[in-house]
């Protein structure tokens, strides 16, 4: 059990879903017959409400052609486990709309918890993004660093339970990881050929987070850490208690820099997957464009919750746009070919708002690491028994069975300008 | 899903076999009279050699995929040279042309081990003249890779017979004029021939092959794009995303020799040019500090001694013209 909490996350959901699997999509079986429902007020679905998508309603219309189709297509009556769930997310195929994206070198997102999400993660076929700082800060397991820390460990983890056909791994790399160059030496490593050889490593091209729009990533260190690691990160002594803020540059970026940076990545791993990461800015839009021309598989936007790291208490409730509002400008600029959306999902319905206003998939952060820290051995699993029941069942509610025929009609609010609002 | 060619891992003889075989003697005395005749028709244009770093704190990254060897130098992160570019620049701040003959360590990613031209150790003629241009390097690389062969053709008869190299294969490499193209033009006629050339990057070493088969002497491919090479590619100042730079490349099959350029000077476009290529700018901070201050403008290239020495031996592979070879993951003394 590890001492992870998520405040203002809802934490005891993902936890009971960790531990229940899909029969958490449901209130207690046990109310069955006794208890009448209705909407809460304070229920955890609508938690917080600082994002327009939480605002948004799933609405199903009464004529389905698309449930016809499907009704000939099968010669009975389709019902949600007639979902087919299986996405093309990036350049590999995961078992449903979902990747993990929750690994960096943070302390939360370390040790035994990092190995047991790899491990599940794999075992279920989702793709995984493994984070920024890890290789300089813990090492990459090569030549004696511990395992459970380093990057090959997880890798390692990853791949062994990984079925065939699904997955893959996304290795991040920031301003500080080009020095200890970490997509060259997986892009060299026996450990990562199997990855390579069947088209599942890709590369992420960081350029910024949802936590923390235009800054780089920030861990707390102690002070002997922080020794080790002085020359190459920012260090901080803002607490004054013997532990330090540990900072990454974000890096420096124009539309050439980002175009020269992708083709560059294509030029010198060509067998790799390009992914390009970007924080919930004002020019989201622009910036997913300048990435998917210059030739990205997927364009993730990281939307402006929260995170496994550090950041000042001014950014998460005040910088940056909320994700529906990237989600939107972006679908109006044109929107990439595999576009990818985060920032605190955990439950379908948040997923397929997502969907629907033009993502390909969702990333799971911290959800995916508070059901590893509920069961390590298959919290992550049973949890996304859960997540994928919600899906199947939204899904098929809007009479379609595939997350790719989702689309703006699904959904509605009266504040959100571009939705048509309900005609 | 992109291939870049065979994948399965060469054999290496064990040492002893390889170095008293007769075809490794033939092929290292080769190797040892083109350095000679470079070395020679160098001296004789005003050059200057000098002996290159063997370590540094930053090195060469426009390395295509290949990772660097960390060096612990007293408990500072050091770099075994990826190839001498910096230090050649910074060597004009002593002499207007130099040349070195550097060795270089690359961990290529291991399906490089079946390429045949792949080595992870190998040694670069380098040479570096300011104030020139990219096509006065051209021009340059031209003369000496003719005097280079001439010599070696002239003065070796024995050892092409022992290796069952038709020393016809240069009748038109020894008369120069070798071709040009423009990377978009390889591109354009890559793809003519089915092959799926990006034109944003380099070219691939299936389609570097496909050309140098097409051809009777080596030939220049010159304006690759940006995002293809290293920061120190000088763009184009009229066709911006274009380098003035270029690699000449074999006949018969035996791709990629040389890479060169003319080479940026300038602090403000190579802090930028950095940050395109993904680098961290303050690595590079002796070097930076040495452009602040002022290097002079120059172009130059560097020649793989190995590959020159395969495709002028008619070797089945690169490895063949080392004394003591090292393939990417294979394990070698």
């Amino acid at each position: 059990m590890s001492d992870l909490s998520a405040p203002g996350f809802p934490e005891e959901e993902v936890r009971q879903r960790a531990r229940a699997g899909a029969a958490a999509a449901f209130p207690p079986p046990g109310e069955y017959g006794r208890v009448l429902f209705g909407a809460d007020r304070a229920d955890p679905y609508r938690d917080g409400e600082r994002d327009p998508l939480d605002t948004l309603r799933i609405t199903p219309p009464v004529f389905m052609p698309q449930r016809l189709a499907r009704l000939i297509d099968l010669g009975r009556e389709p019902d949600y486990r007639d979902v087919e769930l299986a996405t093309p997310v990036g350049g590999f195929t995961s078992a449903l709309p979902v990747y993990v994206s929750a690994l960096g070198s943070t302390r939360a997102a370390g040790g035994d918890l990092g190995l047991a999400l790899s491990r599940q993660a794999g075992s279920l076929g989702l793709p995984m993004v493994i984070g920024e700082n890890v290789v300089p800060v813990n090492g990459y397991g090569r030549l004696g660093e511990a395992a459970d820390r380093a990057l090959l460990g997880r890798l390692r983890a990853y791949t062994e339970e990984l079925p065939d056909g699904r997955g893959g791994v996304v290795v991040q790399q920031s301003t500080e990881d080009a020095d200890a160059e970490v997509w060259n030496l997986v892009y060299s490593d026996p450990a990562a050929l199997p990855l390579l050889e069947s088209g599942r490593l890709a590369f992420e091209l960081k350029t910024g987070q949802g936590a923390k729009p235009g800054l780089g990533g920030m861990t707390v260190l102690d002070a002997e850490t922080a020794g080790r690691l002085g020359d190459r990160y920012g260090i901080d002594d803002v607490f004054g208690d013997g532990r330090v803020l540990r900072s990454s540059t974000p890096g420096t970026f124009t539309a050439e820099i980002l175009r020269q940076q992708v083709r560059l990545m294509r030029n010198n791993f060509p067998r790799a997957r390009v992914w390009v990461k970007l924080h919930p800015g004002r020019d989201v839009a622009e910036a997913a464009r300048v990435a998917a021309e210059a030739g990205a598989d997927a364009v993730t936007v990281d939307g402006a919750e929260g995170g496994t790291g550090w950041a000042p208490g001014a950014f998460p409730a005040q910088v940056g746009l909320p994700l529906a509002e990237c989600l939107r400008r972006i679908t109006a600029a044109g929107p990439p070919p595999c576009l990818l959306v985060s920032g605190r999902i955990w439950e379908g319905g948040r997923a397929v708002k997502s969907l629907a206003l033009g993502a390909r998939a969702v990333g799971l952060g911290r959800a995916a690491l508070l059901a590893t820290a509920e069961d390590p051995e298959a919290g992550l699993v049973r949890f996304t028994e859960c997540l994928a029941l919600e899906l199947r069942m939204l899904i098929s509610a809007l009479g379609k069975y595939a997350p790719s025929a989702l689309d703006r009609d699904d959904v509605w609010s009266p504040e959100f300008p571009v939705i048509p609002a309900g005609e | 899903m992109t291939t870049d060619g065979p994948t399965a891992p060469a054999p290496l003889p064990d040492p002893g076999r390889h170095l008293t075989a007769p075809a490794t003697r033939s092929a290292l005395r080769i190797q040892h009279r083109l350095l000679a005749a470079a070395r020679e028709f160098l001296r004789e244009q005003g050059f200057t050699e000098l002996l290159p770093p063997v370590i540094g704190p930053v090195t060469d990254p426009g390395s295509r995929g290949s990772k660097q060897v960390d060096v612990d130098f007293y408990g500072h992160r050091y770099k075994l040279m990826t190839s001498a570019i910096l230090y050649k620049q910074a060597s004009l701040l002593a002499f207007d042309k130099i040349f070195c003959v550097a060795p270089n360590v690359r961990l290529e990613p291991l399906e490089t081990a079946g390429t045949s031209r792949h080595l992870a150790e190998f040694h670069q003629l380098d040479v570096e003249v300011a104030g020139a241009s990219r096509d006065d390097a051209v021009r340059l690389v031209e003369e000496l890779v003719v005097h280079m062969v001439d010599s070696v053709v002239r003065e070796l008869p024995k050892d092409f017979a022992e290796l069952g190299r038709d020393v016809g294969a240069f009748t038109e490499l020894l008369k120069g004029s070798f071709g040009r193209m423009r990377h978009a033009d390889a591109v354009a006629e890559l793809r003519g021939l089915g092959h799926p050339q990006s034109p944003d990057a380099e070219l691939d070493w299936a389609g570097e092959a496909l050309l140098s088969a097409q051809r009777d002497r080596p030939f220049f491919v010159t304006d690759y794009p940006k995002g293809s090479r290293g920061f120190y590619d000088r763009e184009h100042p009229e066709q911006p995303g274009l380098l003035r730079n270029f690699d000449l490349i074999a006949a018969e099959g035996y791709g990629e020799l040389c890479s060169g350029s003319q080479r940026t000077n300038d602090y403000a476009e190579i802090v930028t040019r950095m940050r395109e290529t993904g680098e961290n700018p303050q690595k590079y901070r002796w070097y930076l500090d040495l452009v602040r201050e002022g290097v002079p403008g120059s172009a130059g290239f560097g020649i793989g001694v190995e590959r020159l020495t395969r495709y002028v031996a008619g070797l089945d592979a690169v490895w063949q013209a080392s004394a003591f070879p090292k393939l990417a993951g294979v394990v070698s003394p």
